[in-house]
Parts: C-alpha cells; sequence; structure tokens
C-alpha cells in the first residue's frame, strides 16, 4: 500500500496543469482457480493481481493510466504526463485526505487466500461425481472453481479516501450429455460475495452440480424449437438476464449521458407495463454483484430504476453526472486497475408481482416457457437485443408440454418492457459475468417468472 | 528482469524443470466525441507467468508483482498447484526447436514515433470525416489505439526466446437516424503501419454501414438462401474455432473427432492458420510454449486436415506440436477461411431471392460450439432479384456450424480479419432457418 503523503503527492501532480479532478485507485488481488475435467484436476492456478490507475479529468474530459509500478517517482511521472492533456494554469484546487473509511458491511467468514488448495479441488471432485451420477447419459463434466480478494484503495481530489474488501467465490459446473446423434450441455454458476463458507452456507455442491446435469439431459432429449413470434414465459432467477440486457444497459449514463440509448430524456415517462417495477440495488447482503462502494469511492446504493411502469432513475457515475448535470448514483465500476470506471449494474432484478408461476402457465395457451435462459447482448442505441434459451418447453393449453432446444428470443427492450403482462411472485436472483466499457464484473440478475405477450423465437425447426 | 536465482529456488525445492513466460508493454488510446478529445489512456504494464513439473505434474501461478520478493511466493504456488493436480497426461517443458523462421515486420517503429498530437488529430478528423458522409449520422465516436508488447520466454532447458509486436487500430463506432429509426455500426482498420490507415475509407463504409440498416425490419419467417457477409461470417466462425482443438477432440467434446481425412465442408472450404501473416499481433515464430509455429491447413477444400496441437495433447496422439499452444489453451494465431474467386457483388446479383446477412450478435451465447447449433439476431437486406429490396433486421438465424459449411455454394474474394485476427470472406449458403414476423 501507498502512504496518504504518496498519494497525495500523485494527486498534486495530476492538478498541476488545467485538470479540475483526480482520482488513484490502487488494487491488489489474490485469485485461485481450478479446473477439472475427465474427473481429474487438470488446473490449479494462483494469480496476483496488483497495480494503480490515475484518472485526471477536466469536465468530462478525462485521461487515464495505469500501471504495476508502485513507485512513488513512476507514478508521479504518469500523473504529470497525464495532465499535460489539460494545458493551462492550475485551479489552485486544495484537498486533504482525512482518516481512511473503510466500513466493511458485507462480512467474510473464511477468506479463501486462507483455504488450503486441497479443500478447493475437493468441492469440484464433489460437483463432478454428483453430476455424473445423475445419469448415465453424462458422458463429461468440465468444472471451474474460481475464487478472489480483492483490496481497493481509492482516492481523490474530493477529499475520497477508502478501502474496500471484496470477496467472491464461485462454483461453476458444465454438464455434457451425449447419445449417438449429438451432444448437448447444462451449465449451472452458482456464487456470491463470500468466501469458502458458501459452500456451508449457501451452495449445495451436489445439487448445483446435478442441475446442470438436468439441463443437458433435458436438452439432449428435446426437439428443435419452433420459429415464429409466440407468448413467452421466462422464468425467475437467471431469466432476469432479459432486463439486463435488453433495458439494464439503456439506462446506464455510459450510453444515456451521449443521447446513445433509446432511453435518454425519458426520465418520468412511462416506458414499461404498470406491472414492471424494477431495481438496481449494489447493498444486497453479500450478494455477487454487491460492495461496500462503488469504484469511485461512493457508498453502494439501492436505486429504483423503474416504478409502476414509469422509469425513475438511471444508473449514473461521478464523471456522467457531470455530463447530465445531476447527482450520480454512485454506480461506477470497473473490472480492475487497467479500466476507468463508468456506470455499470450491480444486482439487477424486476421486482416481486401478484401471480403466481401456476397461474402464469395456466393462462398461456400456447407459447415457449423458457425456463433456463443463456446469456445475450443488447445494442444499447437500438435497443435490439438476443439472448438464448438455455432450457425450454412448449406450452399448449395451460400445460407445460414438451422440451424444446436451441431456441434464441430477439426483440428490442421498449418493445418487450411494454409486453410485460404477467408478473409472477417468485422472485429469485441469479449470478452472471457482464462485460462492458469497464471491463469484466460480477453483476447478478434476476426476476420472478414474467410473461411477455409476444417475442420472436428463433429455432431451427420451421414455424409451426 | 535476472530470474537466475529462481530456477535456483525452483531446484531446491525440488522443481524439476520451469519455464517463464513475461510480458510487458505499453499501450496508448484516444476515444474523442463531438470535436474534443474525450478519453486518453496510457499505459505501462507486466505480468510474469510461471510453470514448473513437480512430481511429473505441471504447477502454474501468475503475477503482475515482478521481484526478487516474489521468488518465493512463485515456487511455492507452482508445488501447491502441482500437488493438486490428478491430471495423468505426460507434461513439457521444451527444450526447443533447431529452426525458428524469421518473422519480418512484427514491430514497427515507425509506429511508436507519430506523435500521440498528431494521433489525436487523425481521431478527430475521423470523426468530422464521418459525420460529413451522410445527414443521418447522429453521434460518432472515433477511437485510435495501438500497443506494443514484449514477450521473454526463459526455462531451465537452456532456451530464451524474445519477440517484439506492435499493432494500431483506428476506428468509428457510428449511430444513424431517420426520425423513426437508429442503427448503429463500427467499422475499423489495424495495422502497425500508420500510413496504411486511411481514414477516408473508415468514414465512408461506418456511415454507409450504418445508415443503409435504417428503417429495417423483419421478413417472414421460413428458409431462405443466404449470403453471410465477411464480418458475420468471421462472428459466425470465431466461436466454433475451439472445435479444431486437440484438447476437446480428446476430451470428447468436439464433433470434429474421429473425422480426420473426412470431408467436414464444401470443397469450396479451406480454412488455415497462419502464425506468419504480415502486419498480425498474433503472428511469431513461436507459441507460449517455445515451440516453432507453423503454416496449418486445418480444412483443405472441405476435407479436415488437422487439428490445433500444443505439446501435451501432441504427446497423446503421437503427433508432434502444431504451435498452438498459449497461455490459456490451445488457440490459433491468425485463422482464417481462404479466399475464393467469386465477386460478392456478383454473388448478391445471382441470388433470386435470399438474405444477405451483414451482421450476427450475441455469438458468445447463440452458438453451442459443442452440438454446433446456432442461433443467433441477424440483420441485413432482403435480396430479390439480386437486388437489395428491404433492409432487415431483428431476425434469427438458426442452424449448425457443420452443416453449414456443408452448405456452402460460393466463396468470396473479399476475406477481412476481425479485431482477433480470425477472418473470412463472405460466403453463400444453400439455406438457412430465419425466424421474423
Amino acid at each position: 500500500m501507498l502512504s496518504k503523503q504518496v498519494i497525495t503527492n500523485v494527486l498534486n501532480a495530476a492538478l498541476s496543469t488545467n485538470a479540475d479532478f483526480a482520482e488513484v485507485f490502487i488494487e491488489d488481488k489474490f485469485q485461485t482457480s481450478a479446473t477439472l475435467i475427465d474427473s481429474k484436476i487438470d488446473k490449479v492456478n494462483n494469480a496476483k493481481v496488483s497495480g494503480i490507475g490515475v484518472r485526471v479529468a477536466r469536465d468530462y474530459h478525462v485521461v487515464y493510466g495505469y500501471t504495476n509500478s508502485k513507485k512513488e517517482a513512476d507514478l508521479v511521472q504518469l500523473a504529470t504526463d497525464l495532465a499535460q492533456s489539460f494545458k493551462g494554469d492550475p485551479r489552485g484546487i486544495t484537498f486533504e485526505l482525512g482518516e481512511l473509511e473503510s466500513d466493511q458491511v458485507h462480512t467474510v467468514k473464511l477468506l479463501p487466500s486462507e483455504v488450503p488448495i486441497k479443500d478447493k479441488v475437493d468441492i469440484l471432485k464433489r460437483a463432478d461425481k454428483a453430476a455424473r451420477e445423475f445419469s448415465d447419459e453424462i458422458t463429461q463434466v468440465h468444472a471451474r472453481y474460481a475464487d478472489y480478494v480483492q483490496d481497493v484503495w481509492i482516492a481523490n481530489t474530493n477529499g475520497t479516501y477508502v478501502k474496500d474488501q471484496r470477496v467472491r467465490t464461485r462454483l461453476a459446473v458444465s454438464a455434457i450429455a451425449s447419445n449417438e446423434e449429438m451432444k448437448q450441455h447444462g451449465f449451472n454458476g452458482p456464487g456470491g460475495f463470500h468466501g469458502f463458507e458458501i459452500f456451508d452456507d449457501l451452495i449445495d455442491v451436489e445439487a448445483a452440480a446435478k442441475e446442470a446435469s438436468r439441463i443437458a439431459i433435458q436438452n439432449l432429449h428435446a426437439e428443435e424449437c419452433p420459429s415464429g413470434t409466440m407468448p413467452v414465459i421466462i422464468d425467475n432467477g437467471f431469466g432476469g438476464v432479459i432486463f439486463h440486457e435488453a433495458v439494464g444497459h439503456s439506462l446506464e449514463a455510459t450510453s444515456v449521458a451521449k443521447g446513445a440509448s433509446v432511453f435518454t430524456g425519458k426520465r418520468g415517462e412511462k416506458i414499461a407495463s404498470d406491472l414492471v417495477t424494477a431495481i438496481d440495488d449494489g447493498t444486497i447482503p453479500n450478494a455477487w454483484g454487491s460492495a461496500t462502494y462503488d469504484d469511485e469511492g461512493n457508498k453502494q446504493k439501492r436505486r429504483v430504476l423503474i416504478k409502476d411502469g414509469v422509469l425513475s432513475s438511471y444508473m449514473i457515475d461521478d464523471l456522467n453526472a457531470k455530463r447530465m448535470n445531476e447527482p450520480g448514483t454512485h454506480s461506477g465500476r470497473r473490472e480492475s486497475y487497467r479500466f476507468a470506471p463508468t456506470s455499470r449494474m450491480t444486482n439487477t432484478y424486476i421486482d416481486n408481482g401478484k401471480s403466481s408461476f401456476e397461474e402464469i402457465i395456466k393462462n398461456t395457451k400456447y407459447g415457449l416457457y423458457a425456463k433456463k435462459m443463456g446469456g445475450g447482448s443488447v445494442q444499447p442505441a437500438t435497443g435490439d437485443f438476443n439472448f438464448a434459451v438455455m432450457e425450454g418447453y412448449i406450452i399448449r393449453d395451460g400445460e407445460i408440454k414438451e422440451p424444446v432446444r436451441g431456441a434464441t428470443l430477439v426483440g428490442s427492450g421498449k418493445d418487450a418492457l411494454q409486453k410485460i403482462d404477467m408478473v409472477g411472485n417468485n422472485l429469485l436472483r441469479s449470478q452472471g459475468m457482464c462485460g462492458s466499457a469497464s471491463g469484466s464484473i460480477p453483476t447478478d440478475v434476476g426476476q420472478p417468472t414474467i410473461r411477455v405477450s409476444e417475442m420472436t423465437v428463433g429455432g431451427r425447426k420451421g414455424a409451426n | 528482469m535476472n530470474f537466475d536465482q529462481l530456477f535456483v529456488l525452483a531446484k531446491e525445492k525440488g522443481i524439476e524443470d520451469l519455464q517463464v513466460y513475461y510480458s510487458g508493454g505499453t499501450n496508448f488510446d484516444i476515444e474523442v466525441f463531438k470535436g474534443s478529445l474525450e478519453k486518453y489512456t496510457i499505459a505501462d504494464t507486466a505480468k510474469l507467468s510461471v510453470k514448473g513439473i513437480y512430481d511429473k505434474k505441471m504447477g502454474t501461478v501468475t503475477t503482475e508483482i515482478i521481484n526478487d520478493e516474489q521468488f518465493e511466493f512463485i515456487v511455492d504456488s507452482i508445488v501447491a498447484s502441482a500437488t493438486a493436480i490428478e491430471s495423468e497426461d505426460e507434461v513439457f517443458i521444451y527444450e526447443g526447436d533447431k529452426h525458428y523462421k524469421k518473422v519480418e515486420g512484427l514491430y514497427n517503429k515507425e509506429l511508436e514515433d507519430v506523435d500521440p498530437k498528431r494521433k489525436i488529430d487523425d481521431t478527430l478528423k475521423l470523426e468530422e470525416l464521418v459525420k460529413a458522409e451522410d445527414d443521418r449520422v447522429t453521434m460518432v465516436q472515433a477511437f485510435y489505439g495501438d500497443g506494443t508488447t514484449n514477450v521473454l520466454i526463459q526455462n531451465s532447458k537452456g532456451l530464451k526466446l524474445e519477440k517484439k509486436v506492435n499493432v494500431g487500430v483506428f476506428g468509428a463506432y457510428v449511430i444513424a437516424s431517420d426520425g423513426n429509426d437508429q442503427r448503429t455500426a463500427i467499422e475499423y482498420q489495424q495495422s502497425n503501419s500508420y500510413e496504411d490507415f486511411d481514414l477516408q475509407t473508415i468514414a465512408k463504409d461506418g456511415a454507409e454501414k450504418a445508415c443503409a440498416l435504417l428503417g429495417a425490419k423483419p421478413v417472414d419467417s421460413g428458409a431462405y438462401e443466404v449470403i453471410l457477409q465477411n464480418n458475420a461470417s468471421t462472428a459466425l466462425l470465431a466461436p466454433h474455432i475451439s472445435m479444431f482443438s486437440a484438447e476437446n477432440i480428446q476430451k470428447g467434446i468436439s464433433l470434429l473427432k474421429g473425422k480426420l481425412g473426412t470431408r467436414i465442408a464444401s470443397n469450396l472450404i479451406s480454412l488455415v492458420d497462419d502464425p506468419f501473416m504480415k502486419k498480425s499481433s498474433k503472428s511469431g515464430s513461436f507459441d507460449d510454449e517455445g515451440v516453432a509455429t507453423e503454416y496449418n491447413e486445418l480444412i483443405d477444400n472441405g476435407t479436415l486436415k488437422s487439428y490445433m496441437y500444443d505439446l501435451r495433447t501432441a504427446k497423446k496422439d503421437d503427433v508432434t506440436s502444431t504451435g498452438n499452444g498459449f497461455k490459456n489453451g490451445i488457440h490459433p494465431t491468425n485463422l482464417y477461411i481462404k479466399p475464393g474467386e467469386t465477386d460478392v457483388e456478383d454473388a448478391i446479383k445471382s441470388m433470386s431471392k435470399g438474405l444477405l446477412i451483414t451482421e450476427l450478435a450475441g455469438t458468445h451465447a447463440g452458438c453451442n460450439p459443442i452440438s454446433g447449433d446456432f442461433s443467433l439476431q441477424a440483420s441485413g437486406y432482403l435480396i430479390e432479384d439480386g437486388k437489395k429490396v428491404q433492409p432487415v433486421a431483428l431476425i434469427t438465424v438458426a442452424g449448425n456450424y457443420l452443416e453449414l459449411l456443408k452448405n456452402v455454394t460460393a466463396v468470396c474474394s473479399d476475406k477481412k480479419m476481425n479485431f482477433a485476427f480470425v477472418g473470412s470472406p463472405s460466403v453463400k449458403i444453400k439455406s438457412l432457418q430465419v425466424s421474423g414476423k
């Protein structure tokens, strides 16, 4: 760690020209990953990530530099080089870094850095055994274990001086089912802001592995999904990826501030069906996407994005707050010191409605039931999105019928939001990694079971 | 950095052989927006990956803190990692090849010597050029970036290899609007020679791409003859490269297992991995294991000729490594479908009814390289009687990649490489399932 004096010197060097803001982000991260395939531990790796990012800004113009060096001379030089972008006289900004603030809201019982590797790889062996025991048709299991302890220190010329520790642990199981004709796979990847205690307190390793196998087997015996437009019921948990992709990204200031989002200028307007209330909450205790502070040193918050269908808040980092001329929502996040922060989601979900799961199914004459979703992507400027269905069924006359595979859902975010006509009462969150301008970061997606009255379903089978 | 002490310490702790892979470099990025420099990034970073054989297992560790004080941590981590590993595959630290082909032009100092001010001015100019192309362009984010990487591989068997590579990229992200509809496009060029960048062409192509799709709408669902434009064909090829990895073959998760020497694609398709391609940051005379790279024909006129191997998988199949052993597993260098003779405009003209797909989205989730099945969001044009009659968006195209390769009826001459140096020309496909209206 750098001393307060060194940090102050670097910040002052950054203000030596006409800049109005400077920030130092220091990161030390220790991560362990392990892989199992063919029922044998195949790779185990420890990694130390360590570096410093210096950000200098004037209004909303920003220069960013990063390095692995922790030498004062190198860092002052980097800050001085960056400052050359803002030619002019210093603004005489003074600041003082006080006591290092370090509230730690999310507590961890067993730091993964203090757990022997043997215990970690045992998790993979248990997962492999359970996944294979599920069925003879499971022919391969690829299991991955990952944990990290990330310590960050953030200081800036507004006087922010905080330390945050993020601890995350995750198990990811990919099961492959085969017969003579084909191979299909199923995936399940639970995790959280936890240490190794997660495997006692939260994750049932065997159940998690069996879930991956169950999906793989379903797909092996599924028919090709028909294509066309139809009602789609998207189940709770990872189904929330639809909201994340179709709407969440378009509510990030990264695209909103530049007018590059379909939702720019729409606050206070009705953008979704009355049934939709959506929240981005970085404060949920020990959730995968939570942290005590964001990556600009602000306390994480709960943000109501959509209330009863009306757009109520964007997600705004401090820099875009200047551009938008309004307060930030403490939404600045980044993968590591190699990225300048920008507005990002944390744990984002559609809130509970009133319908039960059974009611939703019963009230659907024909449609697709997407029980498990894969990933997807969106173009924020158009709102057009796509995502893959990992486990799907056809619904006929209010009953779940034959399994189907290979479906992709496409649509535009603003249409899909208006077409949500039933919202369940069984909210569940699920873990994912989200890639965007400031790197790949952990985020929770979530929702209760919802029904979209009409969506384009792309499968390999022709229209029914 | 001198690693002699590390080698000594490793031996003392019972590590048979050790190899360090050091990669360090600088990066420079510019983004402009509305006529001013918006973001400017400079970086200087290094990373050390070390692997060692302990009790016949390969332990690994990585660190960005690189100094003598880390040696103990490095050696202990390798021992701990190797001790946990159960795979019985034979592992290797490589003594080196006799010959390494000299690859010219990996590093071009001139790119680094270009004044940053000129790079910024040119990026600002690119933004202006794109805007000037078409009134319907409402937003442009022009960018420039370059990077230089130094690689050093050194091991206890006396191998020492070094290379220096640089590459630059100029591009623009374009949004166009006609008042009702909004569309986007990204256009870029890569090279390590600054004189190669043609801003006017980037501007023209970027603006054209974004504006042309305005008013796009879905077509009727059904089976269509399809031309996948070079970018789209590349986007579809990239997630399926893992099928050619010997590791996936040996683990039973590739459909190409047991298919060597058989016809897996139309005879128009030849797929090659070319480590000697000029002006590519992926080129080089050795892979991350220190093995000499080679020009490898994976598919030759439709016949599967080879997989991609590293040392460990090659030993298992009793063949030699193809020089595809990289830090994160088996990967290609510069992989592309060889261009054919057909002019893409002629391919369009010869289509009586079909789709020209110019962009595919969601390939990270919508492709399943284990089954080969894909279902992807697509945009492009409806073609009737050889003419573009309507821009198309919000449809999906679905199929199976191996079936698609068999159903290729024409390979065009317009090969283009993407950011990751995977490439393809435009290809014409007999039929794909489309879901739209």
